[in-house]
């Protein structure tokens, strides 16, 4: 479902992505693992068309720089934080953003209940907690049923009880044999969410596979092994 | 054969076209043509001095001379048509009197003066004939003592240049010059003729509506100059008196409303000057006789400079005048200060409307002096091109400026010592249709349109929010049931 | 057109849903889930009926409504909308006042007044609507979610121009809407065509303005910054550039011709040559300049006031559109 082939992305000097190539099958999910800097971001960004990179990624064969629009319709996306609108209304943003995507929200209640937003639809977003404001961008991206799910660290600013929470929607009513791409820094996230996991340091690919090999089991001691890795290529 | 075609063609050709494009199509060949005698001329022959004819409504063509005191009355309007070529009506003998005709189509000869009457002898009345597509209307020269009233002069279509004058009085001393609408022609012009009465008349469209040439003792009343160049033109001339005059949108490169030029002895009362570019231009005024100039108890509303005075000006009293939202009150071309000219009369001065100043003893007069000191005004007066930036905020913020900063501050052009609180004359002018109605429709629907938006800006989510909770109840009783 | 790459796409997406609903989910995270799963899908998709594609135009008409809202609601579309209505009333009543009872007043002042309130107030409500919205969305990380949504950046961008355009129409219209107001209660003796033509020359400097705004926005990285470059060039078009061109017209003895073209190209001084072409004043009430303008094309002048006014519409916006599209910051 998305390909990525030899991208790569400057800013100014410095490289964010180098010559990455990277894919997800259909129903496959892979996890983006790295220190900050490390490229997760960006190539999350390049992915969903909003930077000029070189090389190039399709999503279901659709070239993002070209298709842009189309691309992005069998995309949905997780921020690490939602900034939109503060004075919407929940069940606003729903139809709004259902609109954008070509769907008609006839009772945004219903998506809401499945999120765990049931009795919130009439609340401004800047009312919502940061948990809530989360799961009503998972609900959002969920609309429409796209093939491909691309998550930005979508726990980082939650406590641990909203991690949970999100982490078992994640898993659970979001995955449905979605394509999954997300990036995090926390290898339980990591381990309950990837299929495979895709290291990257510096822009770089450093190495991939499934998580139980890739990393060991505290994070720390992963991080540590990550570098040892890194310090003999 | 073929000459016969051409001849058909061009009749009705020419028949075809209105009249005014008939003398602007003449052939050199059809102006050299001999004049048809007049059918009249027959009547004018057989005629005895003191005779009136009555003339029967029709037209008649060519050239007529009028040389024995008589009487030449239209009765229906009969028509004296000209046929686009050289004069129509000659007048030689005194006391001659012509009244009730249709007069059209001179030639357009500018060196000739083709001429629809023309006056040639003393005690001439001209009445209530309706000339139009003429060069020149009615030329009096050497014709004292004779009455031009209630006729219609309409000029040619022609560009400014080439037009004629609608009205000429030429050394013709106590005419009388009454209720005559003057339009599309040159000026309505006095030269060296002294006591004339110019009382009544529409002068619109022309160039200058009344122009005075070395004429003394002329009486300027109640007369409609709107849509001229120049409404009334003093030159070279003294003892005129302008009193109850409404002129309107004289403008152009010269638009006045009144210019004074050279002239003596002069005054200016109870006119009112509205949206010229300039009410009256005061240039060497006045000359000879010193302090001969007095303007009183008139309106200057809404023309782009109320008084524009040329530099060593001096010798006029302004008072009890109305300034009235002038873009510029009161203008000295270039540089200067109208020292010598004195802006009240009896510890009165004038009405400004933006006189910041109040009255504290309740006589009418302001406590605080009223200067003109602006000096975005002080600029343009020294270089005319900075008007383009007038209504610009760049115009409030050069004044805005001056008055905090008084070293930039100009002198005050004049000061008027005793500004009046309220207009001494209240002239009443529609400058504008007052149309109360549709501007109320207009506010309304701006409102409308503006609160429409809103409604909808705030509507929406109410309903979305009525829409959902109908649906909750739907479910929740489908839920029970 | 058709699009091979396309085709593609769309049998992939198909295959990978036919693919999915097949797959049985992995026993742990249907176990971790909270809710029961297939149901919410069902539910899901029963309740999300997939329209036809969003078009350009409906997806430039979803943002620009939602703009509109955003707007209307804002703290400064009130305080501006308040201050034109505020002014606006000033105006119609000091133009009352001012009249001295004669009835003769009406034209001049309060045209001049109001056109000059428009200069001041609303190019510089449009610039800072403009240039805060692009800019502000982007620091708020709301730009990067808007485009990661599947419109285009054409669409987000005409969308907040449309939405803006509206909310700076529905301002206009209440200030003027109560200025007519005050004219017709009060029985001032002013042309109510004139006035409704300069409400519609209003909006399309708010526009021009609204463009440069946008302009302003797409190339700044913080709103702050888009703001102090909006006030800047909102200084320079009403006082700089006019003040500059006063002291050249006066300091290289600049020919009529050439001071009436340099002055074409400040919106502020089309808009108000336009306005005062259409209260049906002649154009030499700005001295030579005016005259050479009425002299040399008469009635045509407007025409040139419009390609001026819309080249200020059109320039902006395109060059905004461009280079937001080059992929500018997000």
């Amino acid at each position: 479902m998305i390909s990525i082939e030899g991208v790569s992305m400057r800013f100014g000097r410095f490289a964010a992505v180098d010559h990455l190539s990277l894919s997800v099958a259909a129903g496959e999910s892979l996890a983006l693992w790295g220190p900050n800097g490390a490229g997760k971001s960006t190539i999350i960004r390049c992915v969903l068309g909003l930077y000029r990179y070189g090389g190039t990624i399709r999503i279901g064969g659709l070239d993002v720089l070209r298709h842009g629009k189309d691309a992005r319709r069998l995309i949905g996306y997780v921020p690490q934080e939602i900034g939109f609108y503060d004075d919407l209304r929940v069940h606003e943003a729903v139809r709004f953003f259902g609109g954008l995507k070509c769907v008609t929200v006839r009772d945004p209640e219903t998506i809401l209940d499945g999120v765990g937003l049931s009795g919130h639809a009439g609340k401004r977003i800047r009312e919502l907690s940061g948990g809530m404001k989360q799961r009503l961008a998972l609900a959002v991206a969920l609309l429409g049923d796209p093939p491909v799910l691309v998550l930005d660290e979508v726990t980082a600013s939650l406590d641990a009880v909203g991690r949970d929470e999100l982490v078992g929607l994640l898993g659970g009513l979001a995955r449905q044999g979605r394509a999954m791409l997300f990036a995090s820094h926390r290898q339980d996230e990591v381990h309950a969410l990837g299929d495979r996991v895709a290291i990257l340091e510096r822009g770089k690919l450093v190495r991939q596979g499934p998580p139980s090999e890739m990393l060991l089991a505290g994070e720390h001691a992963g991080h540590l092994k990550f570098h040892g890795e890194v310090h003999h290529v | 054969m073929t000459s016969c075609v051409f001849i058909f063609a061009t009749i009705s050709f020419a028949w075809l076209q209105p009249p005014t494009s008939v003398g602007a199509k003449i052939t050199p060949q059809m102006k050299n043509t001999i004049p048809i005698p007049n059918p009249l001329q027959e009547k004018i022959r057989a005629a005895a001095p003191g005779d009136t004819i009555n003339v029967a409504a029709g037209v008649y063509r060519g050239e007529l001379v009028i040389d024995k005191p008589i009487k030449l009355v239209g009765q229906g309007r009969p028509t004296l048509d000209g046929g686009g070529n050289g004069d129509i009506v000659t007048i030689t003998a005194p006391g001659v009197e012509l009244r009730g005709f249709r007069v059209s189509g001179t030639g357009i000869d500018l060196d000739k003066e083709n001429c629809a009457i023309r006056v040639k002898a003393p005690h001439t009345t001209i009445e209530d004939n309706f000339l139009e597509d003429v060069l020149f209307g009615i030329d009096l020269k050497e014709s004292p003592d004779s009455v031009i009233r209630g006729n219609h002069i309409g000029g040619k279509a022609l560009d400014i240049a080439r037009r004629g004058d609608g009205l000429r009085l030429w050394r013709a001393d106590r005419t009388l010059v009454e209720g005559n609408e003057i339009h599309d022609g040159r000026d309505a012009i006095l030269w060296y003729s002294s006591g004339v009465i110019v009382r009544n008349n529409k002068s619109h469209h022309c160039r200058y509506g009344f122009h005075l040439m070395f004429s003394n003792g002329v009486t300027i009343e109640q007369n409609d100059l709107f849509d001229n160049s120049v409404g009334v033109y003093f030159m070279y001339s003294s003892k005129l008196k302008l009193i109850g005059n409404r002129m309107l949108r004289n403008r152009g490169p010269s638009g006045y409303g009144l210019g004074l030029k050279e002239t003596d002895d002069y005054l200016i009362k109870g006119n009112i000057f509205v949206g010229n570019c300039v009410g009256i231009y005061i240039d060497g005024s006045p000359f000879a006789t010193p302090n001969s100039g007095l303007l009183t108890e008139n309106t200057f509303a809404a023309n782009d400079i109320g008084v524009t005075f040329l530099p060593s000006v001096k010798g006029n009293h302004l008072w009890a005048n109305s300034f009235i939202d002038n873009f510029e009150q009161v203008s000295i071309l270039g540089r200067g200060e109208l020292t010598g000219n004195e802006f009240d009369r009896e510890e009165r001065g004038n009405f400004w409307s933006d006189y910041p100043g109040y009255d504290r003893d309740g006589d009418g007069v302001g406590e605080a002096n009223y200067e003109s000191r602006l000096l975005f005004e002080n600029l343009t007066a020294r270089e005319p091109s900075l008007r383009l930036f007038m209504f610009s905020p760049v115009h409030q913020a050069v004044d805005f400026v001056a008055r905090a900063v008084p070293a930039v501050r100009p002198e005050p052009k004049f000061t008027d010592y005793y500004p009046l609180i309220e207009p001494p004359v209240k002239h009443g002018v529609d400058l504008a249709t007052a149309a109360p109605r549709a501007m109320a429709a207009l506010s309304a629907s701006l409102l409308s349109l503006a609160l429409g938006v809103l409604a909808i800006v705030f509507a929406g989510p109410v309903r979305d929010a009525l829409r959902d909770r109908a649906h909750f109840r739907a479910r929740a009783i489908g839920g029970i049931a | 057109m058709f699009d091979p790459n396309k085709l593609d796409s769309k049998s992939a997406v198909k295959m990978s849903k036919s693919t999915s609903t097949a797959r049985p989910l992995p026993a742990s995270s249907r176990e971790s889930t909270p809710t029961s799963t297939p149901a919410f899908v069902a539910t899901a998709r029963a309740l999300c009926v997939p329209m036809r594609a969003p078009s350009f135009a409906s997806n430039v008409f979803r943002l620009a409504a939602r703009e509109l809202r955003d707007a209307a609601r804002s703290k400064w579309f009130l305080l501006y909308t308040a201050a034109f209505v505020a002014l606006g009333l000033g105006v119609s009543y000091v133009s009352a006042a001012s009249s001295g009872g004669t009835g003769l007043s009406g034209f001049g002042r309060t045209t001049a007044g109001l056109i000059n309130l428009v200069i001041l107030v609303v190019p510089l409500m449009a610039l800072s609507a403009g240039a805060g919205s692009i800019a502000s969305d982007r620091e708020r990380g709301m730009l990067a979610y808007m485009l990661a949504q599947p419109i285009t950046r054409l669409e987000l961008l005409l969308g907040k121009f449309t939405g803006l355009a509206t909310v700076l129409l529905t301002s206009i219209c209440l200030g003027f809407g109560v200025c007519a107001g005050i004219l017709a209660w009060k029985g001032l003796r002013a042309d109510p065509v004139a006035l409704a033509s300069l409400v519609g020359l209003t909006f399309l400097l708010a526009m021009a303005m609204l463009g440069t705004g946008l302009l302003i926005s797409v190339i700044t990285r913080k709103s702050s910054v888009a703001m102090g470059v909006a006030i800047f060039a909102w200084l320079t078009l009403v006082f700089v550039s006019d003040l500059g061109l006063m002291a050249g017209a006066v300091a290289l003895r600049m020919r009529i011709e050439n001071l009436f073209a340099l002055s074409l190209l400040n919106p502020m001084q089309v808009f108000k040559m336009w306005a005062l072409v259409s209260a049906d004043t002649s154009l030499d009430v700005l001295g030579p300049a005016g005259l050479y303008a009425t002299d040399t094309w008469g009635g045509g002048v407007v025409w040139i006031f419009a390609a001026a006014l819309s080249l200020w519409i059109v320039l902006p916006l395109s060059v905004a559109a461009f280079l937001f599209s080059r992929r500018s910051p997000i």
